[in-house]
């Protein structure tokens, strides 16, 4: 066999024999490698049905290395499973995927002319992104709606050409294209008239302003339907397609924006009216004048032809007279208005002049009427006013009617009217009969009439001092004002002003400017922030408020002030006054003081309230400084007066009650005051030490600032006069505090009452207390007092800061808080004792000084003689 | 004139974004930004020299008639109708604080050197310095000696100028504790300071501006041709103090030479009032507000 085999030439491959192998194991060996397909990691892919097909998936098995598991389901009431919406994609591997894609056949991009596959993928874009975020429509996404994002080769090619959105693929020069303009004007010029102003600011035409930019967006307009327009400007709001918003109320177009605006209740008052919307229809008129050219070129040719074929019935077709005649009338019109605007200087706009029927009949040379057909200038010679003009002759008057109707005639365009106010100046200059119908034309109501011949009173006062004064023109123009509109009477300030605003101009010139100098502090933060050294180093001004509520009271009550001083004068030769300082200076120091106050009381009383009350508020406010507020120190100082007050009235009644014989009931301490638990002690012990010494004091305290004591001194029947004045005095300073702080407070405050509060030639001097000075801080003041009404509710308690000539010790001691200012007043209207003897003496002290009824007037009498003891 | 080419008369952009009229716009401290304010209550930042627009402002109730912006360009305050005075954080856009006390609108706000203080300017006749450096909203101090209207203000080191409609320009020195007030004539819309310092510039309703001279308070020169008789123009010096720069109603803008008051140069700007100007503090540059709601860079 083998040598057999060793002689034979074999050609081509032995057969195996079959019965050696197995077929199994056979046929992979036998396959070529080369034909099996194997994925990335080298397994086997694609086993055909034949070969087994038993190692797909894991190790050509389905599933996994776990076995195949199906999906679980879980979903609780917090976990809520999500629904999962299952696509072919899931199941197929990314080559798989790859040639899925690859199965649909289109154009590349590159070749791309109608922007097919540019639409495609933009589509499949939309889709796949419409899977991952949820829209507001169901579904998949219409067609319509998803555009190419990138245009078509062959748009380009057109937009290339010439050709733009929106426009039909025709020959450009043909009228299509002139059509398409037209069209596009109209609908700008639609859009222009009825949409927001703002958006026309860049006008065809507006000369330099015009912006290369705006210049596609008129032509953007859709002109024909052969192509779609894609949406110029992308939608933004959450509004249906098409639905606009502003439709029925245009006037909200462009105003949206954030804040807060104007509220319900807060009304739009003229300050809030918009001062540069007439900007806006400057802007219009521009606008229409750009377009009036251009559409008559196109549209009013058809016009003409139709009106040429046929004219409606009743009309007759236009000539060339016709024409002439209107030409006429609004030449003269127009050279009317040509003059106006001279005289006016550019007023005329608002002063048109209607022209009548009888200055339009005379311009166009018609036969004119009867009435009107005298001519102006001889109308002298005529008829029924030649009687009273020869009489006149003889009453010799320089100024000659004639004269002055050379000057000018005020009511040119109305002849009518014109002939009357002749007739009325005739009648005014040459005196002479008066004609019956001198008031004006029978046919006018009487209340016209009136009118009228105010109207010629006016302008023959104008005309007399216009003819004296060199400026014509500006005259003039006065009477063109005074004719244009009727309802504006004619003044003759008006025409003196107008005289004289040359000279005022060199007036101004020379006086302008001015320059003043004021006293001015700064707070002393603002120093701080600044960075600066106070240069009041903190010290704070002294409260104007304090000074000024002084003089106040001394212009109220200068009657009493008057007095005050004679009573002193009186008491001066009196060693009173030492005896009785020495013996208070017992007491406590405070006492000395007010003793000191009296003593400087006689020689000066306005500089008195001032040294004491600047001082003391000087005090205040430097103890409450620290924290800065403004109101605070006042208010204090405010309190601690109206204490005061009432304790000098407490002392003051007591030894009045005394004797008068007056029961006065104990003086409980207040509760709520801890400083107030000494004091009926003192009080106490004053009244112990003995009336008669301190008595006088008291008296003489008590008797300057009040109008009472003073009243006594006059009898009874003087006396209530006198405190009925004083009375009714006290009760206008509220109301005046209250109409003036309104003004003060007010945001709006006209032009006349700024003017009327600060006149610009009275500035205030701040060292000396010049008058405008003071009736600036006492307006300032009455703010203050306003705004703490609360504490001078009552009328009474106004009585009791007529007491403030007392010491400040006293002041500062007895400081107690505003509510039992309050509790006084309460006490006086309902007129009980029952609380407490403070506001038991209030009672019996505004009886005392307010009302002062009979039953009062009675008790004073022994009053009288109490006091009259001291001075007389 | 040489001078003349240096002007700033070209535009160089416009920015547009403002619905309705911008009633101001202003350079920043170095004049690489600007702030502008409008009917349309907002404040918008821009950068003029790209003629980008960087950021938008809103908070304000009502339209904003000033604006103003820290040197360091952290904060803004602004003002406006309604009456109240913003104090904003540049870089987030939010109010920081709201100052409220004006009893009506304000009309001018500016800071202080070292931004702790702003003062304002109103229609209430007073002017009112808030703090910025405490958490006070109360005022630290208000000025009520003007008799009318208080339309602008300027601040230098020690002290706060201020003009009014009742003709006035008054300087508080906080230094001394004085008050200088020079008295126009006539109402004054806006002031501007010049470089140096030592002239406020004075534009009156009679279609004038005048220079006024500040330690003297002399009228050193008048500048007329230009039309402002109804609304609140505002004028300016150059960064080099040789001209004087203001809008006008008519859309113009107008350049006057300093000395001799003629009008050197004069162009449509705008087609409505020229609201506002401010120059570039050292370039030839000027920016101009307009109620028809742009606002132009104009350079050489």
């Amino acid at each position: 066999m083998d040598i057999d085999e060793d002689d034979f030439v074999f050609f081509g491959t032995p057969i195996e024999r079959e019965e050696e192998l197995t077929s199994r194991k056979k046929k992979p060996s036998r396959k070529p490698p080369v034909t099996s397909v194997r994925d990335e990691e080298g397994r086997r892919r694609f086993h055909g049905a034949f070969t087994g097909g038993f190692s797909a998936g894991y190790y050509n098995t389905a599933g996994s290395k776990e076995g195949w598991a199906p999906q679980s389901f879980t979903s609780s009431r917090k976990n809520r499973a999500e629904f999962k919406q299952q696509s072919i994609l899931n199941f197929l591997d990314e080559d798989e995927k790859e040639e899925l894609e690859g199965r649909s056949l289109g154009t590349s991009s590159q070749f791309d002319t109608f922007g097919f596959t540019a639409a495609e993928i933009a589509r499949k874009k939309a889709e796949n992104e419409q899977q991952q975020r949820p829209s507001a429509i169901p579904g998949p996404a219409p067609d319509e709606i998803v555009l190419p994002a990138t245009e078509s080769i062959g748009v380009k090619l057109l937009l290339k050409m010439g050709w733009r959105h929106g426009h039909s693929i025709k020959d450009s020069r043909a009228n299509s294209l002139y059509k398409a303009r037209r069209e596009a004007r109209k609908a700008f010029l639609a859009f222009s008239s009825d949409d927001a102003k703002s958006q026309l600011e860049a006008e065809p035409g507006e000369e330099n302003l015009k912006s290369s930019l705006d210049q596609p967006i008129n032509d953007d307009v859709p002109s024909s339907q052969s192509t779609p327009v894609y949406i110029l400007n992308p939608k933004e709001d959450t509004h249906g397609l098409g639905y606009d918003p502003y439709k029925h109320a245009p006037e909200f177009r462009g105003r949206a924006a954030p804040g807060f605006g104007i509220g319900a209740l807060e009304e739009y008052d003229a300050e809030d009216e918009d001062v540069y919307a007439s900007a806006y229809d400057f802007e219009d008129t521009h606008v229409q004048e750009d377009e009036e050219p251009l559409k008559s070129n196109t549209e009013n040719r058809p016009k003409l032809l139709w009106k040429e074929k046929g004219v409606l019935p009743g009309f007759k077709a236009a000539s060339d007279s016709d024409y002439q005649l209107e030409r006429k009338l609004w030449e003269e019109q127009q050279k009317h208005n040509g003059q106006k605007k001279i005289a006016l200087d550019g007023k005329s706009s608002s002063s048109v002049q209607k022209m009548t029927a009888e200055s339009r009949g005379k311009i166009l040379g018609e036969m004119p009427l009867e009435r009107s057909s005298r001519d102006l200038s001889s109308s002298v010679a005529s008829g029924d006013v030649n009687l009273p003009f020869n009489l006149s002759d003889t009453f010799t008057k320089p100024t000659s009617f004639s004269e002055l109707l050379e000057v000018a005639k005020p009511f040119n365009d109305d002849p009518a009217k014109q002939e009357r106010f002749e007739q009325f100046l005739r009648e005014k200059y040459q005196g002479g009969i008066r004609s019956t119908v001198s008031g004006g034309a029978s046919n006018m109501s009487e209340a016209a009439r009136a009118y009228e011949r105010l109207d010629f009173e006016a302008a023959a006062d104008a005309i007399e001092k216009g003819k004296f004064s060199k400026e014509n023109k500006l005259f003039s123009q006065q009477l063109m004002e005074f004719s244009a509109g009727r309802g504006m009477q004619f003044t003759s300030g008006g025409l003196q002003q107008g005289k004289d605003t040359q000279d005022e101009d060199l007036a101004t010139k020379k006086i302008y400017p001015i320059r003043e100098e004021f006293q001015w502090r700064p707070s002393s933060i603002l120093c701080k922030r600044f960075d600066l050294v106070d240069p009041y180093m903190g010290k704070p001004p002294p409260s104007p408020r304090m000074r000024s509520k002084m003089d106040s009271l001394i212009v109220t009550s200068d009657l009493k002030a008057m007095k005050m001083e004679e009573a002193f004068s009186a008491d001066r030769n009196q060693p009173l006054v030492q005896s009785s300082a020495q013996e208070v200076s017992k007491d406590v120091v405070d006492s000395e003081i007010e003793v000191k106050v009296h003593v400087e009381n006689v020689e000066r009383p306005v500089d008195l309230y001032k040294a004491i009350f600047s001082d003391d508020s000087d005090d205040e406010v430097e103890a409450s400084s620290n924290f800065n507020a403004k109101e605070d120190p006042e208010k204090q100082i405010e309190v601690a007066h109206s204490t005061l007050n009432r304790l000098m009235a407490g002392d003051f009644l007591e030894s009045l009650g005394k004797e008068l014989g007056l029961e006065v009931p104990p003086d409980p301490p207040y509760s709520t005051n801890i400083a107030r638990s000494s004091v009926p002690q003192k009080e106490s012990a004053i009244a112990n030490t003995g009336n008669v010494n301190i008595l006088p004091v008291e008296e003489n305290s008590f008797s300057t600032p009040d109008g009472c004591s003073v009243s006594q001194k006059e009898g009874l029947p003087h006396d209530e006069k006198t405190a009925k004045r004083g009375e009714s005095k006290k009760h206008e300073q509220p109301g005046s505090y209250e109409d003036k702080s309104d003004k003060l407070y007010s945001s709006k405050i006209g032009q006349e009452d700024r003017e009327a509060k600060s006149p610009p030639s009275c500035h205030r001097k701040r060292g000396s207390s010049s008058s405008s000075e003071d009736e600036r801080s006492r307006k300032r003041s009455r703010g203050h007092r306003y705004r703490s009404s609360d504490l001078y509710s009552d009328s009474s308690s106004d009585h009791l800061d007529r007491y403030h000539s007392r010491s400040k010790g006293r002041k500062k001691r007895y400081s107690r808080e505003k509510r039992s200012s309050k509790k006084h007043s309460k006490h006086h209207k309902h007129g009980s004792r029952d609380s407490s003897s403070r506001s038991y003496y209030e009672v019996v002290l505004s009886n005392l000084l307010v009302s002062m009824t009979s039953v009062e007037a009675e008790v004073i009498e022994p009053l009288e003689d109490a006091f009259g003891g001291g001075s007389y | 004139m040489s001078d003349l080419s240096e002007l700033p008369r070209k535009e160089a952009s416009v920015l547009k974004g403002h619905e309705g009229a911008v009633l101001a716009a202003r350079f920043n401290g170095d004049g690489n930004y600007c702030l502008s304010c409008g009917k349309d209550r907002t404040i918008r930042l821009w950068n003029p020299h790209r003629g980008i627009h960087i950021k938008t402002y809103k908070s304000h109730g009502r339209e904003v008639r000033d604006v103003h912006v820290t040197s360091d360009n952290s904060k803004l305050v602004s003002c406006g109708g309604d009456r109240q005075v913003f104090y904003w954080d540049v870089a987030t856009g939010r109010v920081i604080r709201k100052f409220r006390g004006h009893d009506s609108e304000v009309n001018a706000v500016k800071f202080n050197e070292y931004a702790s203080v702003v003062v304002s300017a109103g229609y209430d006749q007073s002017l009112r310095a808030w703090d910025c450096r405490s958490h006070s909203t109360e005022p630290i101090q208000i000025i009520d000696t003007f008799s009318d209207s208080v339309m602008s203000v300027c601040l230098t080191k020690t002290e706060i100028i201020a003009g009014s409609v009742d003709g006035t320009v008054r300087t508080f020195d906080i230094r001394i504790g004085r008050e200088i007030s020079d008295n126009l004539g006539q109402p004054v819309n806006c002031i501007s300071m010049s470089n140096d310092g030592n002239c406020i510039l004075a534009s009156c309703l009679d279609s004038t501006l005048r220079l006024l001279d500040r330690s003297a308070g002399e009228l050193l020169q008048e500048y007329k041709g230009h039309t402002c008789k109804s609304y609140k123009l505002d004028c300016c010096l150059t960064n080099t103090d040789a001209h004087v720069a203001g809008g006008s109603e008519d859309g113009y803008i107008y350049f006057w030479d300093l000395v001799d008051a003629s009008v050197v140069s004069r162009f449509r700007a705008h087609s409505s009032v020229v609201t506002s100007v401010s120059y570039h503090p050292t370039d030839n540059c000027m920016i101009s507000a307009s109620v028809d709601g742009t606002i132009r860079v104009w350079k050489t």
